[in-house]
């Protein structure tokens, strides 16, 4: 498996930069980057990520809102979503997960390990993806 | 007589009286005001039959047992009227002083209830500030390691030695930083009584094993070695394994950064009829008896602990997991010897699966 196409979510330009440069660095060409859930929903018409990576604490809409919209809408139920957010807190993790988020990873997150990290959740969501169609067929 | 009643009935704070055989012996208005009720009928009841009358509005409602009488008390309770919440302190303290001559099993307690629901609400405010201000801190930390760490990295292009070094001190800085956010985050939930624990049936010995191999990059540095040393099975524990797992760190972590080179830490496992215990050793520095109080309290660091680097704030959020867990810790330690810091937490109940509702019940905090 391999990571390719990435769409990141997240209203700080700074850190934005950081997250595509980290992930570059471990050969993803194809990082698309928006500030806002609703531009999230607009790039996903034309874009089908990997992995939308998407930030809590954004204006207007925010993460957790985003993702329970995308887990909603049939179109984009079945993206894989990680959280890369600054809410640490147990409660707000918990939440994340409820909205049927793959992962939930914290900031300030380590930039040499951000890829094996996300890339890490895939993989365990395909095995269990494929446990499950292995029961189902059996 | 009536002069004293008239002021007892005229303080803002409820006032009960147990005499030496545990019966009601005073109560005063305020309190039984709290209780909608008359003075006149708490009186002679036993300390049993007031707590089914505390159970209409406080949580808890037993009133605390104490194992010697000389023992002051203090714990905070929830006070629910209709639809208004508040908190009360309630203190208590040993009726003895005046005819402490008859000795003997005490002379039974007095118990004052004082409204903390402003100090409640101010140390809500006051947590929930700090836990805004450490996401807004994160926020320029995460671009701050990232790039940092990414220019270390190489994928920048070259950098001289100099930079280099500039650049780890940067780095580890914002290390410190993070942990430094993390820790006061902790803190202030621990003070405004919100942290929550999520609560297993556990065995101490995984969550020492987990914190040693979390430690074992930093005793690797100086050649410490570590080790469990669990002669016997531990019975099972009810407890947050995150939670447990950092306090271990905590303290294996600090016995690590006081102790020589290539000495070792021992993560000693025991257990008796009530609780499971948990020491940690070493052959470090050791601590001065005149300090021994004050290392738990926030930012207190003895001038070892200030040269070795540190905020002084791991002790006192190991103190208070281990309260939040109902345990209790302390610590033993002779000046260049080394020091014994020791918790115990209570053992779990057997689960009782024909009772599956106290079981749940029994699971909260
Ligand atoms: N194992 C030990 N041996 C000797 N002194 C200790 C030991 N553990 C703690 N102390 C003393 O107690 C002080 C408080 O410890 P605490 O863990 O709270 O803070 P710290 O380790 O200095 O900083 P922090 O844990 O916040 O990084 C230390 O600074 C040190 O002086
Ligand atoms: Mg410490």
């Amino acid at each position: 498996m391999k990571l390719t196409r990435v769409l990141v979510v997240e209203d700080d330009v700074d850190i934005q930069k950081v997250i595509r440069m980290s992930l570059k660095l471990r050969g993803v060409s194809d990082v698309v980057l928006v500030e806002t859930g609703a531009d999230c929903f607009e790039r996903l018409g034309s874009f089908t990520p990997d992995v939308i990576l998407l930030d809590v604490m954004m204006p207007h809409m925010d993460g957790y809102e985003t993702c329970r919209r995308l887990k909603q809408d049939a179109a984009t139920r079945e993206i894989p979503v990680v959280f890369l957010t600054a809410r640490v807190q147990k409660a707000d993790r918990e939440r994340g997960m409820k909205l049927g988020a793959l992962g939930y990873l914290t900031k300030p997150f380590d930039p040499m390990t951000l890829h094996d990290q996300i890339l890490a959740l895939l993989k365990e969501h395909s095995a269990k993806n494929k446990e499950k169609d292995g029961a189902a067929d059996a | 007589m009536m002069a004293e009643r008239n002021i007892l009935d005229s303080l803002g704070s409820g006032l009960l009286v147990l005499d030496a055989r545990d019966r009601v012996s005073f109560v005063n208005r305020t309190l039984a005001e709290m209780l909608h009720i008359s003075a006149e009928e708490c009186v002679g009841r036993s300390a049993g039959e007031f707590a089914v009358l505390m159970s209409r509005f406080a949580l808890p409602a037993a009133l605390p047992r104490f194992d010697w009488p000389e023992a002051f008390g203090s714990r905070d309770i929830e006070w629910r009227d209709g639809e208004t919440l508040r908190f009360f302190r309630e203190d208590s303290a040993p009726l003895s002083a005046a005819n402490a001559a008859q000795g003997g099993a005490g002379n039974g307690r007095v118990f004052a209830y004082h409204d903390v629901s402003h100090e409640k609400a101010v140390d809500r405010m006051k947590s929930e500030f700090i836990s805004v201000a450490s996401h807004e801190l994160r926020t320029p930390m995460t671009s701050i390691k990232g790039s940092v760490d990414l220019i270390l990295s190489g994928f920048a292009g070259e950098t001289s030695p100099e930079m280099q070094e500039l650049l780890e001190i940067a780095q580890k800085s914002c290390d410190r930083l993070v942990r430094l956010v993390n820790d006061i985050l902790d803190l202030s939930k621990i003070e405004a009584g919100q942290l929550k624990l999520n609560l297993e049936r556990l065995d101490v010995t995984e969550i020492a094993v987990r914190a040693i191999c979390a430690v074992k990059p930093l005793a690797d540095k100086t050649g410490v070695r570590l080790r469990v040393d669990r002669p016997l099975p531990l019975p099972i524990v009810e407890a947050d394994p995150d939670r447990i797992e950092q306090a271990i760190t905590n303290l294996v972590s600090n016995a690590v950064k006081f102790s020589p080179p290539n000495a070792e830490v021992v993560v000693e496992l025991s257990s008796d009829n009530l609780w499971v215990q948990c020491a940690v050793c070493d052959q470090g520095v050791g601590i001065a008896e005149k300090d021994l109080h004050r290392i738990f309290g926030k930012f207190q660091q003895l001038s070892e602990g200030r040269r070795r680097g540190g905020t002084g704030l791991g002790l006192a959020i190991t103190r208070g997991l281990i309260d939040e867990h109902r345990g209790s810790i302390w610590v033993e330690s002779r000046v260049g010897e080394g020091s014994r810091f020791i918790f115990r937490l209570p053992i779990a109940a057997p689960p009782s699966p024909n009772t599956p509702a106290l079981a749940g019940q029994a699971a909260k905090p």
